[in-house]
């Protein structure tokens, strides 16, 4: 055990010695190591958020199908639609895109009846006379908007929205650039009438695939699309697997750019290096002990390096609200995300970067080391 | 104690032609007895003396230590060995970079699992009998020449050694501080060691008990 504890000294003492490698080597996994544990913070962040926005929402969505693709619904069968058994309530929706002036903003046309419970009014009222607007606080933030202030959408310009109140919502992303109207006052500003983009169905427990056969009676010829929340979930999680291995991809780049660093850093005084070693086996160090010391040293490197990595990661989406990262992983958002960026740190991408970190410095320098410490010491120390 | 037969060492120079090192050395080394290797540079002094040390394996030849046949020994066996046994004096000192001078002294002791306290005052004691007491925390940098033998010998001794190899031990110090070398290594004879050293300096010659000349690889 003494003797672990003494290679364990000797090893701290040793990146203390040769401080230039040990910086250079710290810099190459920091450099790696941050980006990449940002990067899957963010996104576990944003996909939690969706997936809560998934489970709170309805239990069927209902659109037309045109293409192959989501396409706005008619309300004609909606009466039908809230007659089937089972069902509880039904609620269509507008959801479309529209820029206030130069920022590209989410509008969403409900009933007011129908705001979700995750929407809370912080500041006025809701909407109830047309006309009337609730604005994500976020967006109202950045245009500076105050209660009663009139805007109208680049889209419309001749129809002039009144802000009523500010909300706040459990989802950050979404709740970011948002815009609740009427759905009246929805169909009107983008130009359909008696459509929606979607219906949304919630039920009761057990009843989805009846009410799915009872659709199908209802809309008979029609091309519709319904699809359950466990559908969306796998949608929702399938999506950001996507973005992920794009980011992966993207990173393993950076990557096979960073491991060459790292090789040449943890060849950094390489020949130094092989004359202590040859000068420790002269001495009567064993192949082993030199390696365990090698090995120690690049663990205890690894360690910092990845453990600085991590700080300066929660640093990055605490104090910087993850700048410059954050729009890999949220479409639509600027270098510098003006709303608070959900990140959600897990232990298995930080044990994970403890791993590379010390995959990589072992790649760097054990074959080298154990190169010099199985050649005869004398080689190694007139090297 | 230490006996070579036929011992023969070449290195082949870019794979076109041999160099013979050391050929057909046949000694015998008692215990205790001092030893010197002298000869002309290139003559193959250090090469026999690296051989004798299990620092480097011949080509050809055995070497036997205590009666055992050495040269059959793994790695683990020789590293023990030199560990347990056979301390080492290098022409250009070997001593680490930008450790201190007791650090250098007790570094063989480090994966013999003794403590700090104790590496620490074993290595002070054996400073301060070569005259290094204030120079303890001193890195080689540091250190003068002679001052950096005076801590390479004192490293040779940290395991107690039964035999003491050296290799050009004076070649690159001071006149004073070569006396002081030979005195000490003499005195180690006295205690029992057995010294093998490689040297021009005729002044060994004097303190030796055997004297082997060297010429291209063989002894005259």
């Amino acid at each position: 055990m003494n003797k672990h504890l003494n290679l364990l000294f000797l090893a701290i003492e040793n990146l203390l010695r040769h401080r230039a490698k040990t910086v250079v080597v710290c810099l190459c996994l920091i450099a790696i190591l941050s980006p990449f544990i940002t990067a899957i913070t963010i996104s576990e962040g944003v996909r939690e958020q969706s997936l809560i926005s998934v489970n709170a929402g309805a239990d069927l969505y209902l659109t037309y199908d045109e293409f192959g693709r989501n396409a706005a619904i008619p309300l004609k069968h909606l009466d039908e639609i809230k007659k089937i058994f089972g069902v509880t309530t039904v609620i269509p929706r507008i959801i479309g895109r529209g820029f206030l002036q130069n920022k590209l903003a989410i509008i969403v046309g409900i009933n007011k009846e129908d705001i979700p419970d995750s929407i809370s009014c912080v500041s006025g009222r809701i909407f109830e006379n047309p006309h009337e607007v609730i604005v994500g606080c976020e967006l109202a933030k950045h245009f500076h908007l105050n209660i009663g202030d009139q805007f109208s959408m680049r889209c419309q310009q001749r129809k002039v929205f009144t802000v009523v109140g500010f909300f706040s919502s459990d989802s950050s992303i979404w709740g970011a650039s948002m815009i609740f109207m009427s759905f009246r006052d929805a169909g009107e500003l983008f130009g359909k009438q008696d459509v929606a983009t979607d219906i949304q169905i919630h039920t009761l427990p057990g009843h989805n695939s009846e009410i799915a056969t009872d659709l199908y009676d209802i809309f008979q010829n029609e091309a519709y699309r319904l699809q359950d929340k466990q559908m969306v979930e796998l949608y929702v999680k399938k999506g950001f697997m996507l973005k992920e291995g794009i980011f992966s991809a993207l990173y393993v780049v950076a990557f096979a750019l960073g491991v060459p660093a790292i090789l040449v850093a943890s060849g950094f005084g390489l020949s130094e290096r092989k004359k202590e070693i040859g000068i420790m086996k002269a001495t009567g160090w064993q192949t082993l002990e030199v390696l365990e010391l090698i090995s120690m040293e690049q663990l205890l490197i690894s360690f910092l390096g990845a453990t600085i990595a991590i700080v300066l990661s929660i640093l990055w989406v605490k104090g910087f609200n993850g700048a410059f990262i954050a729009q890999f992983f949220i479409a639509e958002i600027t270098m510098l995300p003006k709303f608070t960026l959900p990140a959600r740190f897990l232990p298995l991408p930080c044990l994970l970067s403890f791993f590379f970190a010390f995959l990589l410095t072992m790649v760097g320098s054990v074959y080298s080391s154990w190169r010099a410490s199985t050649v005869s010491p004398v080689v190694s120390m007139n090297s | 104690m230490i006996r070579t037969e036929h011992l023969c060492k070449s290195y082949c120079h870019h794979s076109h032609y041999e160099v013979r090192a050391v050929y057909d050395i046949n000694i015998n080394i008692s215990q205790g007895s001092f030893v010197v290797f002298s000869g002309p540079s290139g003559s193959g002094k250090t090469t026999l003396l690296n051989i004798m040390g299990t620092l480097d394996r011949p080509t050809a030849g055995k070497v036997f230590m205590y009666g055992e046949e050495i040269t059959s020994f793994s790695d683990i066996a020789l590293a023990r060995l030199r560990h347990k046994k056979i301390g080492f004096i290098f022409q250009n000192f070997h001593l680490i970079p930008r450790l201190a001078s007791w650090e250098n002294v007790s570094y063989p002791l480090i994966p013999l699992g003794i403590s700090l306290k104790e590496r620490l005052e074993r290595a002070r004691l054996l400073l301060e009998k070569m005259g290094l007491a204030d120079r303890l925390d001193h890195a080689p940098e540091e250190l003068s020449g002679g001052q950096q033998q005076r801590v390479a010998i004192a490293r040779a001794l940290i395991n107690n050694p039964e035999i003491i190899i050296a290799d050009e031990p004076t070649s690159n110090i001071d006149d004073e501080t070569s006396v002081q070398i030979r005195e000490f290594l003499n005195e180690l004879k006295t205690r029992g060691v057995t010294i093998l050293v490689a040297t021009h300096d005729a002044m060994f010659e004097k303190v030796a008990d055997v004297v082997f000349k060297i010429k291209n690889g063989r002894i005259e």
